[in-house]
């Protein structure tokens, strides 16, 4: 169990596109333009009995036709037809996903469509991702279903991040942001109506492959909830595992009768079940977007001690306020650590924290401020707000932000508000593999993701 | 914990067609895990009443057990700090005359008269079965303002005792359990060991949906379970 049955989805060593067409625009050929423009490596069969071949491919009539064994059968043809096809496809396809909508979202006709797929998926020992998805994107395998076309959605480049979606739309908007912001990704899956292939398998894989760093997961709904706080357990316990569930005013099922029963909604219960899993609970997109750019580029922090740092006393102050909403600690410097500081900084300089280097900042002051703070035993990370006024700080100043977060293994978060020239600066950060945020507030929440993740997985080491 | 003399009462409720337990049953629960109840009687006439007031003492209570009532309070059915025989008396006859106002086709299968314990800090401790995660025992302050102020915490059972201590202190009226205002430091062991048992019971008796003790006395030392309800199913 586990790893090994979802390598059809991960590790296809050949594909074979159900549905696919000539016609542009068509979600089979955008398809087929993603899988071209991942760069997959494995064979790729199209199948449609409409045509002899498309392009300069052959076409299959049915994927009996073929001749030898398929990994993987992506189906992009209408809920209709898919039960047919995959009956006689069992046998010669390790798994499916099923693109398609107008299953069980879609009323009495689709929710007999679903069944039947449910039992073809008994009976005949077939995996099946979806339907109602997108499939997977995957850096690790270059293996692109998505069917949204590159020039409207940007694919995110290759990373440590790995994202488990309920939601199509949702995995794809939030791969566009990464992209945007330059973080990359492992392997993302929508996983839709989920008639087989469920959170918990996907957690399963994930827990075990080298490839991906962290999980972050929406969900609407859990499959199977004892499960799936096991498996998150089991990822949890060698990563960091963080999800938002969404419909949190749900009514809840029980029997109201007792308070206890009035109380628990959904989303207490789901609160409970991600604490007992050592799930980071993430309470929004917002959340969710801070979380994700967080891990992308950091790992987890040893605590939730934070060292902020700036050139702005405002800023600063805010940051320290966001961070302590999020249960971080802004601790004071220690008195070695003040003295040591003061040696250095000019008397006006305010040697707290938050630590204000004001508008005489210079980039060889921030480095020396992060480089004492984050070199001692004191703090755990570092959220450095450099503000581009004053005339001391350079284009050199990110990579040298960067050099120094890199000495001593402790996640440094910038946060840059500001205008067009700050926006602009975002850049040199994001090269030096530094999440910056615009907000004191997606700082924080960042920090806290990044703290979340720390505490399960040494304890369970 | 043996639950067989736990599932043979909801069994039994069960096959009176009743979806609920009447106080006394969730009692003698709570009582049978080693959650400390009152001492009580049911009594099913006023003299049986007088009886049992004797043999408990008084000051005594007085309440409705009703398989139709859930929430007692809301209709009157509770009369706390009874003295003497003559006000158990004249509560018993309030009791049944409101009774036979506001809820004229509740079944009453009697009374229970119960020892009247010392005030102390209140807390609720309820166990639910819910259909996707199973057990999960919840802990909350603020008595019968619950679910208004919804100050409560949620764990998964089974669960261990360092659970249990969080999920007391991630509620924000834990102060007042542990000496807010120059109050004093209440027997969180005490909680602690209620909220195990409570998960236990929800993990363990087939037939109960959810159970609840509210409120939950808490002392010095010791703790008690004042009140009780349970849904089956």
């Amino acid at each position: 169990m586990g790893n090994k049955n979802l390598d059809f989805l991960f590790r296809p060593a050949s594909i074979a596109v159900v549905g696919a067409s000539a016609v542009p625009g068509k979600i089979s050929s955008i398809i087929l333009e993603s899988l071209k423009n991942s760069g997959y490596g494995g064979k790729v069969f199209l199948v449609n009995p409409g045509y002899e071949s498309i392009g300069k491919e052959r076409c299959y009539p049915s994927i009996a036709s073929i001749g030898e064994e398929v990994d993987l059968a992506l189906y992009a043809i209408p809920a209709a037809g898919v039960a047919e096809s995959l009956r006689e496809a069992a046998g010669r396809v390790k798994g499916a996903v099923i693109i398609g909508g107008g299953f069980g979202e879609a009323g009495e006709q689709g929710r007999a469509f679903e069944k039947e797929i449910k039992d073809i998926v008994r009976k005949e020992g077939v995996r099946v991702v979806g339907p109602n998805c997108m499939g997977v994107y995957d850096t690790v395998s270059r293996l692109d279903t998505f069917f949204v076309p590159a020039e409207r959605v940007k694919r995110p480049s290759r990373g440590g991040l790995s994202i488990i979606s309920q939601s199509g739309s949702f995995a794809v908007t939030v791969m566009d942001e990464l992209a945007a912001e330059g973080i990359g990704v492992a392997r993302v899956v929508s996983y839709g109506n989920r008639v087989d292939v469920n959170e918990s398998d996907c957690l399963d894989f994930l827990a075990a492959d080298e490839h991906t760093k962290a999980v972050a997961v929406y969900m609407e709904s859990v499959d199977e909830g004892r499960r799936f706080v096991e498996s998150a357990s089991r990822c949890s316990a060698v990563k960091p595992v963080m999800a938002v569930k969404v419909g949190r005013h749900d009514a809840g099922v029980l029997a109201a009768r007792s308070h206890t029963g009035a109380i628990a909604g959904r989303y207490e219960i789901y609160r409970a079940a991600f604490r007992k899993a050592g799930v980071i609970e993430l309470e929004g997109y917002e959340d969710f977007m801070d979380a994700c750019k967080a891990y992308g580029t950091q790992e987890a922090s040893g605590g939730n001690r934070v060292m902020i740092i700036t050139d702005g006393g405002g800023m600063g102050v805010s940051i320290a306020d966001a961070c302590s909403k999020t249960g971080l600690e802004v601790p004071p410097l220690s008195a070695d650590l003040a003295d040591d500081l003061r040696s250095v900084f000019p008397p006006y300089f305010s040697v707290s924290n938050p630590m204000d280097l004001t508008g005489s900042a210079t980039d060889a002051l921030y480095a020396e401020a992060l480089e004492k703070t984050m070199g001692g035993e004191g703090y755990d990370m570092a959220i450095v707000a450099a503000l581009w006024g004053p005339p001391g700080l350079s284009d050199g100043l990110p990579a040298l932000i960067a050099e120094k977060a890199g000495l001593y293994g402790k996640p440094v978060i910038i946060c840059s508000p500001g205008g067009e020239f700050s926006r602009e600066k975002t850049r040199l950060f994001r090269a030096g593999n530094l999440p910056v945020f615009s907000t004191p507030e997606s700082a924080a929440r960042a920090a806290s993701a990044l703290a979340g993740g720390a505490k399960k997985v040494k304890a369970n080491g | 914990m043996d639950t067989s003399q736990m599932e043979r009462i909801v069994k039994e409720a069960v096959s009176l067609g009743r979806t609920t337990l009447v106080e006394p049953e969730a009692k003698e629960i709570l009582r049978l895990s080693t959650v400390q109840v009152p001492r009580f009687f049911i009594a099913k006439d006023v003299v049986g009443a007088f009886e049992a007031a004797e043999r408990i003492g008084y000051p005594i209570v007085l309440k409705l057990v009703s398989p139709d009532i859930i929430h007692k309070s809301e209709v009157r059915g509770v009369s706390l700090g009874i003295m003497n025989k003559r006000e158990l008396e004249q509560m018993w006859s309030e009791m049944i005359l409101c009774v036979a106002d506001e809820m004229p086709t509740a079944l009453i299968e009697g009374f229970l008269i119960e020892e009247m314990v010392p005030v102390g800090a209140e807390v609720i401790i309820g166990a639910i079965k819910d259909p996707q995660f199973g057990p999960v025992v919840m802990f909350g302050t603020g008595g019968a303002a619950v679910e208004l102020m919804k100050d409560v915490s949620f764990r998964l059972a089974p669960l261990t005792r360092e659970e249990a201590f969080e999920m007391m202190g991630e509620v924000k009226g834990f102060p007042l359990l542990t000496g807010y205002r120059g109050g004093a430091v209440k027997d969180l062991g005490a909680i602690a060991d209620a909220i195990m048992k409570m998960a236990e019971i929800i993990e363990k008796v087939d037939g109960l949906k959810e159970i609840e003790i509210n409120p939950l006395i808490v002392y010095e030392k010791g703790a008690v379970a004042v009140d009780a309800r349970a849904i089956l199913g």
